[in-house]
């Protein structure tokens, strides 16, 4: 499993007539998603705006995205992988045990009438959050979730987007992407990038203590993190480049701190839908910016002896 | 007190990176937001250019951001794993400088996603 279908906010706004949002709370996370991206606008091709639009959230819980919705599925927490497992047997024609959809807390006729109407619309599109892709099943579980949105493209157009929490993560992807060929979670501790999520991803990383200095920016992992990862924070030396004094610097050696991204330091940021857009910082800040520190930490690493053997000593000794 | 007027500002606090708030600052504070949600509101709002932290810390005593700095480089030049965590609310060119520092290192580097 791999790729993702997926399309610009712009396309969902004056396209989609069915949307998805699976996982996730806007109404409160994301307050403008529905009014300037998906339910509430007025399209190219949805003069009608809200009624010419199905909106379905499928949660643990009710939310204050429900009242937003025009169905609510009620799914029994864990529960998201099977439920997305009988969709897609269902897209398919295929059939499917009502004792074993029972079990997720819907019943079939349920899905088969969310299925219908995936099949009915023009332009469907799944927004996942976390609630989703952090609980039981985890990556498998936007796996799924992704294949099923490219399956439902031998019916209709339909595509599939992460809610992304923070400003820029969609952007630390893409660096990551194009400077490594990875996403996130990339060793580099053998002079080329090595990909491979539970191993060298932060949270295991800290937990089992497998490193022996951390260098964070734009993160408070110091209130995050579970606490043997917290544990690993403050043994080894830690050192942060925050706006702020955090958690984190707390129990750092080293804390210097920065200027806010957007409203002090200009750059780029990317949208959930991978779309960069340029800020416009207003304040002067009477501190540096990340970008400005990390040079200056690379050019005082830069005078150390490198790291890896250098190539006239390689083919010295070991043989 | 000059107000300072500035259309289509970009908002990063999550990751609808709405890019059309009108901000109204007078060089020190934000005092004004349009369009913005109650988040984006919160976070123009409470970040001001006023000097309000040390420079820098080391050990918890204030230090300044040249000691800082090489006190750093040599703790990350030490470390044979180092991590480097974070990325998510800082601009890609700060995110591609920290790229170019973890493979300097011989870092793990890692980003929000994989939480």
């Amino acid at each position: 499993m791999g790729g993702k279908v997926s399309c610009t906010l712009g396309e969902v706004k004056n396209r989609a007539d069915f949307i998805l949002y699976w996982g996730g709370n806007p109404a409160e996370c994301h307050p403008r998603h529905f009014t300037k991206y998906t339910i509430m606008q007025k399209g190219k091709f949805l003069p009608e705006g809200r009624k010419g639009r199905t909106m379905v959230l499928v949660d643990i819980r009710e939310t204050m995205s429900v009242k937003a919705a025009d169905i609510f599925l009620q799914v029994r927490p864990g529960k998201d992988f099977e439920v997305i497992t009988a969709l897609r047997a269902l897209v398919k024609g295929n059939r499917v045990d009502t004792a074993l959809v029972e079990e997720t807390g819907l019943k079939l006729e349920q899905l088969q009438d969310l299925v219908d109407r995936m099949k009915r619309c023009k332009f469907g599109v799944i927004f996942f959050g976390m609630g989703l892709s952090m609980t039981r099943g985890k990556h498998m579980n936007s796996a799924a979730v992704l294949t099923l949105a490219a399956e439902m493209n031998a019916f209709t157009k339909f595509v599939a987007m992460p809610m992304r929490g923070h400003g820029n993560v969609a952007g630390a992807d893409m660096v990551l992407r194009w400077t490594t060929g990875y996403p996130f979670g990339v060793n580099l501790c053998r002079g080329f990038p090595r990909f491979n999520p539970g191993e060298f991803s932060t949270v295991d990383l800290l937990v089992r203590g497998d490193i022996d200095a951390a260098f964070v920016l734009g993160a408070d992992p110091g209130a995050t993190m579970p606490q043997p990862g917290i544990d690993t924070l403050a043994r080894v030396p830690t050192i942060v480049l925050d706006p702020k004094v955090t958690h984190t610097s707390r129990l750092a050696r080293v804390h210097i701190t920065t200027s806010v991204t957007g409203i002090s330091s200009p750059g780029t940021a990317y949208r959930m839908d991978e779309v960069p857009l340029p800020l416009r910082p207003v304040l002067k800040s009477p501190y540096p910016s990340d970008e400005e520190v990390v040079r200056r930490i690379i050019a005082a690493v830069d005078k150390k002896t490198a790291w890896l053997p250098r190539p006239e000593t390689m083919s010295s000794g070991v043989a | 007190m000059t107000v300072t007027i500035t259309q289509h500002a970009t908002c990063t606090f999550c990751g609808c990176v709405c890019d059309d708030i009108e901000l109204h600052d007078d060089g020190v504070k934000i005092i004004k937001t349009k369009a913005a949600c109650s988040l984006g509101t919160s976070w123009f709002l409470n970040h001001t250019a006023e000097r309000l932290y040390p420079d820098a810390l080391i050990d918890g005593k204030e230090a300044s951001v040249d000691d800082a700095v090489e006190v750093a480089a040599e703790y990350l030049h030490r470390a044979n794993m180092p991590l480097v965590y974070g990325l998510s609310n800082v601009t890609c060119e700060a995110q591609r400088e920290a790229v170019s520092l973890a493979e300097k290192i011989g870092a793990v580097i890692d980003s929000h996603t994989s939480l």
